[in-house]
């Protein structure tokens, strides 16, 4: 018995789900990958459940249009869920509600549920509730599934990462043997004192709303995705009358998305706007 | 003996094998500034490569083949030479070949750790392309396997690299010899690709199987010359309480590991994590896998940041002295990194 096959690079799968937004293909040349975890990391208010919502949508987008043509589901741990948002960005991109008949939710209360609820994934993967495969599978967000269960001492935080690789384990596994994207959405924790920690990714110094900050969940968790993007935010003072005063100016909040690593892509920013319509990115940033 | 076992860089192996220089005989009555022009190169590295040559010669000459006491022994100074002809896989970079004494050598466990994101999948395809350029152009074209447990490996960014290996190869060969007909058989980024024999593990019992299964699929394509596993650590990282267990099983695979290098004169390169360990008050980043892992493996080099600089550094190898060399990550792969201070630094 020949337990296991050569493959050959070239019969690899090698398929993108569209982000929805031309500039924002661009930048992830040609969207979130299948077969592959990736992950976005920013503070609250940034814009990772926006661009999940959306990522949810437009997997069920033809392949012509760089979608996955298949359904997708979205395990979320931060309650409620954003019904209302996801439905006016399904007129946005589809015109219709239709679509969310093919994004299947539910909420994960715990590291463990999470995992027993992907055990059940597997069957859910295999044997597809509607006519549509499912390409698409959305944690928002990981980090609040870690943040209140484990103490800070050994015993807990070698509990903690090994429950990482055995969640991340089961994911790259239904992602490969599925051909599935899948997205998990991390926090991020503010980096006090001067040094900074370990370096991860491409930059040496990763800041939101003027403040450094690194994702969340450590290293061990680095370990455990394939690709990350940090998305931040700046209040930038686009007008301003000349008094002191902070009544008296405008300010605008300007959003980034940045690939702190990837096997595929290299370093990269672009600047994005959310607006009614979706996340979009911006030319020329 | 030919030129191809001559320890020098392999862009200058290159070099004299495409301006004519075949073996080290054809070496013996050429003058360093007559080499210089004929491989445009400064006169200095012409004297040495020379140097090297007539060295390698007199070893070959002093000594020819011995008996051997005991069947399947080998005295030192057989295993001495038997190391001189060792062939190196080029990184692409180098001031890491340089350190490397080459390369990363054949018949060795060469273990590579680093952050993520610090280039050690790069390195990986990188070097399961390398691997293939043809003995021609100063290769030892070799096929590769690549076993990704962590499924980093992107068929568009291994395509990328050979296409930019095979482009760089071919411009360097035509520089060097103007007459010679362009013949890029195999020379392609689709048959590159096909060469490596590419394996997705998504569990511990898989990996140790198909770590168990490549004595028998190697001793079918022999042309293999380089075994990458991306990476050795993500599956035993979880659901293992009993960390002797742990310990012993990766002894064994990594033992299958090292008779697999020596059987078939292949390179193993296994690509591992690294994570933060608590020693004396203060957090410092060590190998993932544990102490007693870290005697599985024949070399250690560490990847890290060096301000925004990538360096690679060798932490541990029987041969070749303590020493770091900075590299960059660029589109077109693993390449020399881009300073003010090139020089390598010995320690």
């Amino acid at each position: 018995m020949v337990p296991f096959r050569a493959e050959n690079p070239l019969d690899l799968p090698n398929r993108k789900c569209t982000v929805g937004c031309p500039n924002l293909d661009a930048l992830l040349d040609g969207g979130v990958p299948c077969a592959s975890v990736t992950e976005l990391a920013s503070e609250s208010g940034c814009g990772k459940t926006q661009l999940c919502l959306q990522l949810l949508l437009c997997a069920q987008l033809p392949e012509s249009r760089g979608g996955l043509s298949s359904a997708s589901l979205c395990l979320f741990s931060e309650p409620p869920f954003p019904l209302r948002r996801l439905q006016s960005l399904s007129l946005s991109f589809f015109g219709t509600n239709d679509p969310l008949d093919h994004i299947y939710v539910r909420g994960v209360h715990s590291a463990d549920d999470l995992l027993a609820t992907l055990d059940r994934v597997d069957s859910l993967l295999s044997n597809p509730p509607s006519s549509l495969p499912i390409g698409l599978i959305v944690i928002d967000s990981i980090a609040a599934l870690f943040r209140s269960d484990f103490d800070n001492n050994p015993v807990d935080l070698r509990r903690r990462s090994s429950l990482f690789f055995r969640i991340a384990s089961k994911l790259k596994a239904q992602a490969r043997r599925h051909g599935a994207a899948v997205v998990v959405t991390n926090q991020v924790v503010d980096v006090v004192g001067s040094d900074g920690g370990v370096r991860v990714g491409n930059y040496a110094w990763l800041g939101s709303s003027g403040r450094r900050v690194c994702p969340a969940l450590g290293l061990a968790w680095a370990n455990c995705v394939n690709t990350r993007l940090f998305l931040s935010r700046e209040e930038v003072v686009v007008a301003s009358d000349g008094s002191s005063e902070e009544s008296a100016r405008v300010c605008r909040t300007r959003r980034w998305i940045r690939v702190a690593f990837a096997p595929h892509l290299p370093e990269s920013a672009r600047e994005f706007v959310i607006v009614r319509e979706g996340v979009f990115g911006l030319l020329g940033s | 003996m030919g030129i191809s076992c001559l320890p020098i860089a392999p862009s200058q192996r290159a070099k004299l094998i495409s301006a004519g220089y075949k073996t080290l005989n054809s070496l013996s009555s050429v003058s360093p500034s007559d080499l210089a022009r004929d491989l445009n190169v400064a006169v200095h590295e012409a004297a040495d490569i020379l140097k090297i040559a007539s060295e390698n010669r007199l070893v070959e000459r002093t000594f020819g083949g011995g008996q051997a006491i005991v069947p399947g022994a080998q005295t030192a100074w057989d295993i001495f030479r038997e190391e001189q002809t060792l062939k190196h896989i080029t990184t692409f970079c180098d001031d890491l070949d340089t350190i490397l004494g080459g390369g990363i050598k054949c018949k060795e466990v060469t273990e590579v750790g680093g952050v993520p994101g610090i280039g050690k999948t790069q390195l990986g395809i990188q070097l399961a392309v390398n691997v293939q350029i043809p003995a021609d152009y100063g290769g030892i074209g070799g096929k590769a396997v690549y076993i990704d447990t962590e499924g980093s490996f992107m068929v568009e960014r291994a395509s990328q690299i050979a296409e930019a290996c095979i482009r760089e190869t071919l411009d360097n060969f035509v520089f060097q010899h103007k007459d010679y007909q362009m013949c890029p058989e195999g020379m392609q980024t689709n048959t590159f690709l096909s060469n490596i024999f590419y394996f997705r593990i998504c569990s511990y019992t898989e990996q140790i199987a198909v770590i168990n299964y490549l004595d028998e699929f190697i001793s079918e394509h022999k042309d293999v010359k380089i075994v990458i596993i991306d990476s050795i650590t993500f599956h035993f990282r979880q659901d293992f309480d009993d960390m002797a267990l742990r310990t012993r099983v990766l002894s064994g695979l990594a033992l299958q590991l090292m008779k697999l290098a020596k059987k078939y004169s292949l390179a193993i390169v296994l690509l591992n994590q690294v994570t933060t360990k608590f020693t004396e008050g203060s957090f410092q980043l060590s190998f993932a896998l544990g102490d007693s892992w870290s005697h599985a493996c024949t070399n250690r080099i560490i990847l890290y940041w060096n301000g925004d600089e990538r360096y690679a550094y060798i932490d541990k190898s029987p041969s070749l002295p303590s020493a770091s060399a900075p590299f960059a990550v660029t589109n077109k792969g693993i390449r020399n990194a881009v300073l003010l201070c090139k020089r390598t630094r010995m320690m």
